[in-house]
């Protein structure tokens, strides 16, 4: 059987390359990617955790959360297109209107 | 384990909220031109559910002695602290609906969905404030933050609105990602989400399912990334990179909404998590090690913001860093273990924030477009009711007496002292100075200042005005009479300290 700490440790890198490419990626739906990696790295580690303690309240959080991050996508790929639709760029350098 | 006790009584506010939203977003499909209508409908909402949420206040004031009240196998808690915040979000969301119909009549943008979206929204901060769970806190803060983030790309022609609700969406789903890695971490070492069950495992020091010692590194690894999470979310230094580009470029009555109700949202789960189950009496040392970080981010946040605020030449951003630093102030209240202070805060930072952003929204006009304070110059004797609306909040803002800004700092400042945190409060006073400069420099622009092109008088229409009139009496009523308020909170604290 695969030790715990490996699928923690897994999760671990999951997340924080999901991190890295949200400060690294430049386009914005990559940037969504990454953070849906990040998202997918917690699901690992809730079940994980919940398969180890044999007992499914984190199987259930897992539910939750996908639940969550569909509804989320979908928002988030609307507000995408609406920015597209008005720029016609999805570089996030161009989307500079609001600095300091 | 709790037992799966279905109580619809207990989330009726939350019922009948949701309800309300369907409502009028049926009402709007039906009526094209339904703008006024759907104010009231909105407003009929917003006062049953105040009126159920009393209720339930009474309900939870006479149940004192056996604890909070818990429904759907512990999911929701309510309690005086939950009722308290639910009260404030059905005043913020009352004030944006008011103040919300000038913009959606002038800027002809469709109705239904704005007030049905921030209905939604009040329900997700609603069970973020009754969450007994983190399942709980994680659902009522994405619904929340969705609607929201539909809200500040209302504009949907405008680049600054679009821009605003892309970098909302990109950092508040970023921030939720390190919460629920906080939440996945602390599972795993405690062995529950139920914060209840969390509490007592810290207490025992052992593992809720296995009942061996538990993993120390994971309680403090997730504890640390629900602080990065919260720290996001309530925006606090060095976290608070979104909040002025978000607050400039969404719709001003948006901003008002942003930055006072998913704010306070943001406090009382953070109080939940950490003061209420964290707190000293079950872990002495975890306790100690979140505020001594969380001091440093108190002190960070208050000087970072309002050192910025001081280059500020946009309004909206100026009141962003003011934002965030009212949000380090606050954080005092948690140092000290102090709900009621904290609560007191929010409810006086919200109705000064919401009446300062109606102010600004008049002021620029159709389509936000003066929000620069150089287009302010010399506007003050043409609408000097509206100059001196903008003064009183601003003063507030900076803590002037007389004011409700000064006696919620005032109640926060007291307790930390009284708890020992000397230095911080110091800092805080000394902040408080400071912001003293950029709070007045727009009334130095509209009254000392030649007018460099003829702007018309603003106008407003009369929502506009009855929010800025209950806003001013807010400020005024809970600056020179708190004393009311601030009893039947402190008989709250008796009943809940178990």
């Amino acid at each position: 059987m695969v030790p715990l700490s490996w699928y923690l440790a897994l999760s671990a890198v999951l997340f924080t390359i999901g991190a890295v490419g949200v400060f690294v990626k430049r386009n914005v739906i990559s940037i969504f990617m990454c953070i849906e990696l990040m998202l997918n790295a917690v699901n690992l580690t809730l079940i994980a955790f919940s398969s180890f303690y044999r007992e499914v309240s984190g199987q259930l959080f897992v539910f939750i959360v996908m639940t969550v991050a569909a509804a989320e996508a979908g928002v988030g790929l609307a507000l995408v297109i609406a920015v597209f639709r008005n720029r016609e760029s999805l570089n996030t350098d161009d989307i500079n209107l609001l600095k300091l | 384990m709790q037992s799966l006790n279905l109580n619809y009584y207990y989330v009726l506010p939350h019922i009948i909220l949701s309800i309300t939203g369907i409502m009028s977003l049926l009402f709007g499909a039906f009526n094209k031109q339904a703008h006024r209508d759907l104010v009231f409908i909105n407003s009929a909402g917003l006062i049953t559910a105040g009126v159920s949420t009393y209720r339930l206040w009474n309900l939870v004031s006479s149940n004192a002695k056996d604890g909070p009240l818990t429904a759907f196998s512990g999911m929701v808690v309510l309690d005086h602290m939950s009722l308290a915040f639910i009260f404030i979000f059905l005043i913020v969301a009352f004030l944006s609906t008011l103040l919300s119909l000038n913009f959606l009549e002038d800027e002809d943008q469709s109705p239904e969905e704005f007030n049905s979206l921030l209905l939604f929204a009040t329900v997700g901060m609603m069970l973020m404030a009754s969450a007994g769970d983190m399942v709980m806190v994680f659902l009522g803060l994405e619904i929340a933050s969705i609607a929201t983030y539909v809200l500040a790309g209302y504009r949907k022609t405008d680049l600054r609105s679009n821009e605003s609700a892309l970098k909302y969406f990109i950092l508040g789903s970023f921030s939720t990602a390190f919460l629920l890695y906080g939440m996945a971490l602390v599972y795993g070492a405690t062995g529950s989400t139920n914060l209840e069950t969390i509490s007592n495992a810290i207490k025992s020091g052992n593992n809720a399912i296995t009942a061996q010692p538990m993993v120390m590194e994971l309680l403090y690894v997730g504890a640390g990334m629900l602080l990065v999470g919260f720290g996001f979310k309530i925006s606090t230094a060095p976290f608070h990179v979104w909040t002025p580009d978000v607050y400039q470029g969404a719709p001003t009555s948006v901003t008002a909404f942003m930055a006072t109700g998913p704010k306070a949202a943001a406090f009382v789960a953070f109080l939940r998590i950490f003061v209420f189950t964290f707190a000293a009496s079950y872990s002495f040392q975890l306790h100690t090690t979140w505020v001594n970080l969380l001091q440093v981010l108190a002190i960070l946040t208050m000087i970072i913001g309002n050192i910025v605020a001081l280059s500020q030449t946009d309004i909206k951003r100026v009141l962003a860093y003011s934002s965030i630093a009212h949000a380090g102030y606050a954080l005092i209240g948690f140092l000290a273990d102090d709900w009621i202070s904290v609560a007191f805060y929010m409810l006086t930072y919200s109705i000064m924030n919401i009446g300062a952003f109606a102010v600004v929204s008049v002021m620029a006009g159709k389509g936000d477009e003066k929000t620069e304070l150089e287009n302010w110059a010399g506007m003050g004797f043409k609408s000097l009711g509206l100059s001196i609306a903008l003064l009183v909040f601003m003063l507030s803002m900076a803590g002037m007496p007389l004011t409700g800004g000064f006696m919620g700092k005032f109640f926060i400042f007291k307790t930390a002292w009284d708890k020992g945190f000397h230095i911080i409060v110091i800092v805080a006073v000394l902040n408080s100075a400071i912001s003293v400069y950029y709070y007045l420099r727009p009334m130095v622009m509209l009254f000392f200042r030649d007018e460099n092109e003829t702007n018309p008088t603003p106008l407003m229409s009369w929502t506009t005005y009855v929010t800025i009139l209950l806003a001013l009496a807010g400020t005024f009523y809970l600056g020179i009479m708190p004393g009311r308020l601030f009893s039947l909170l402190e008989v709250a604290k008796d009943v809940l300290v178990k």
